[in-house]
Order: C-alpha cells, then structure tokens, then sequence
C-alpha cells in the first residue's frame, strides 16, 4: 500500500467512525428522550389511580388516552433501535448487492431529530422496484448523510428536504431537492484532505450542484 | 409556586406539567425558546426548569435572556445526554441539574429547595 493509499484509507476509518459516533449518539439522546417520556405518562397514570383511589373525580378517559401515548412513544422508540440497528448491519459486508431508495431511506430516518431540529421534514422517494447497486454500503450511507448535512441548511421554505433516487449514469443518482442558493461550496465535503472526499473517491461517486433547480446531486457507481 | 417547564418534547412538558398539578405545583409549559421569552414577558415564575439543548435557542441562552427580564427567577437545567460536558455545563450555569428520566419527587423537592429564601 502507498502512503497516499494508507493516508486515504485512515482518512475513510475516521470518517466512518465520526459518522458512527454521531448517529449513536443522536438516537442515544433521542431514545432517552422517549423514556422520559413514557417514564411522565407511566407516573401520570399512577397519579390519576391515586386520585380515583382517594374518591377525587377524575375522568377515567384520561387513564385511556396516557396509555395510548405510552404505546405511540414506545412504537417510535422501536422505530429508532431498528434504524439503529439496521446501520450496525450496514457494515456486515464491504461490497454487495443494495437498494439505494432502502439506504435512503434509513439514513433519513437517522436523520430525522437533526432535521426536525431544523422544523425541515425529510422526504424520500424512488422506483416502485428501488434502485439495485453493489457497492460498499456503509461509505455508501455515510455519504447520504454528508449529502443531507450539506443540504439542510440550504432548504427553502417549503422546509421540505425531498431526496430522489433513480437509476442513472453507471449507477444510481440521488438528488436532494427544494434548496436554495446551493453553489459548488456545498459539495466540497471539508475539502480534499477529508474522510468524506476519500469516501468519494473509494465509491467512484460524484457530488456536483444544480444552481437553476435547487439540487445537490450526488451520483455512485456500480462497482460490480 | 409558580415554574415554567421548557423542553422541545411537547409531551414531556405537557405531562410533567400535569403531574405538578397533582402535586399542588401550577405549571406552565414552553416547547422552544421564542414561546418561554413570550410567556415570561406577560407572567413571572418562581422557578423555570429548561432542557440544556433545544433547537434555536439553547438552554443556556435562552436562560440569559430569561434573566434579562425577570432577574429574580431561578433555574434547573434537565439534559437528556447525560455527557460530561452537559453535566459540567448544567452544574456551572444553573442553580440545580437534573438527568432525564426525572424522578417527580426529586423534582418537586430541588423546586422547593431552589425557591426556599
């Protein structure tokens, strides 16, 4: 291996572990939040039955909708652990056979407390049949995010981030619509020395920008 | 007493709120900074009990400004990361720091505490 191939390599690990780190890290905070959550409704519950045992008149309703809020907040949290999950298994084989809508997808779920921060809603589509590639998926997912790292602080006011994916090219293309004000600035990734750039470059992908319609378009090879 | 709940989880709020109620403790609730500024600007509080991070404007902002405008408040900082740096934050900009999930009693008790002349 070069220097330059070890230097590029050790570039690709960083990045992967900063990304891995950061989506632990967020659906840690957003999980947490969920059992506070429920950990309020199950002690309002307790509170409500306390009152009733002591003779107060307290509708028995409010017992019934507590519960249904208890069972949408843990349905959300299973939601996150599975997106949690399933990127762990991302990483299970370095090349293979992907749906690029399905990667989107996740990563966009990943996303979601980020982007909701923002009050911006992800939205994704793609072909009835997705979109199939061989490619490593885990640089692959990691890319996705930089992508929507890079465009959220460009949505427009519709604060809608929409996300396409289409076969194209030699591979797939996912574009990332409703931006504005979008300039060649935004796809640079932290410049070339970066972990994101040397991802890039492993995947044979392209980022490039649509100034007219508002898009960074990100474009990837099948390696197969 | 009178307090302020703040976090971005509306449900979080809304249900700690209800549960001071039952405690005897009237509670208002906040989703983000903007609405929290807009509240106390009509109505003072004893005590206003804020996540350390929420979008826009975060905890230890939103406490400045909080302040700016009714200087007699006290404050609790609630954090849902639990991270060193939170903890370090929460312990040197507020008067107490609580860890989500809350334990009701604890709360009700650092409110009194905090409040006590």
């Amino acid at each position: 291996m070069t220097t330059a191939n070890a230097a590029c390599w050790r570039a690709v690990s960083d990045e992967g572990l900063r990304f891995f780190g950061e989506m632990s890290a967020s659906v840690s905070h957003e999980i947490r939040n969920k059992l506070a959550v429920i950990n309020e409704k199950a002690g309002l519950v307790q509170d409500i039955a306390v009152a009733m045992k002591s003779g107060r008149a307290v509708d028995p309703e409010r017992l019934e909708i507590q519960a249904g809020k208890i069972i949408d907040q843990i349905r959300q949290a299973n939601r996150i652990v599975g997106a949690l999950g399933r990127l762990g298994h991302v990483v299970d084989a370095t090349r293979t056979r992907i749906d690029v809508t399905g990667l989107v997808g996740l990563v966009a779920e990943l996303y979601g407390r980020k982007a909701s921060q923002a009050e911006i809603t992800i939205e994704t589509t793609g072909p009835l049949d997705g979109v199939s590639l061989t490619t490593n998926p885990f640089l692959l997912v990691d890319l996705i995010g930089a992508c929507i790292d890079a465009a959220l602080p460009r949505v427009d006011g519709s604060r809608l981030l929409a996300i396409a994916s289409e076969p194209g090219g030699d591979g797939a293309i996912v574009r990332f619509r409703h931006l504005e004000g979008v300039d060649d600035s935004d796809v640079q990734l932290g410049g070339e020395a970066s972990g994101a750039r040397a991802m890039l470059a492993v995947l044979g992908g392209r980022m490039t920008v649509d100034r007219e319609r508002g898009e960074i378009i990100f474009e990837v090879s099948d390696c197969e | 007493m009178k307090v302020l709940l703040v976090d971005d989880e509306e449900e979080l709020v809304s249900t700690l709120a209800e549960r001071l109620s039952f405690r005897g403790v009237e509670a208002k609730w906040a989703t983000d900074g903007r609405d929290a500024v807009d509240l106390t600007e009509h109505e003072s509080f004893d005590v206003v009990v804020l996540d350390v991070k929420m979008p826009h404007l975060n905890g230890i902002e939103l406490k400045k400004k909080l302040e700016r405008i009714r200087p007699e408040m006290k404050f609790v900082f609630l954090t849902g990361h639990g991270s060193e740096e939170d903890f370090r934050i929460g312990s040197a900009e507020a008067d107490r720091y609580l860890a989500k999930p809350l334990d009701i009693d604890a709360l009700v008790a650092t409110l009194m505490e905090v409040v006590k002349p």
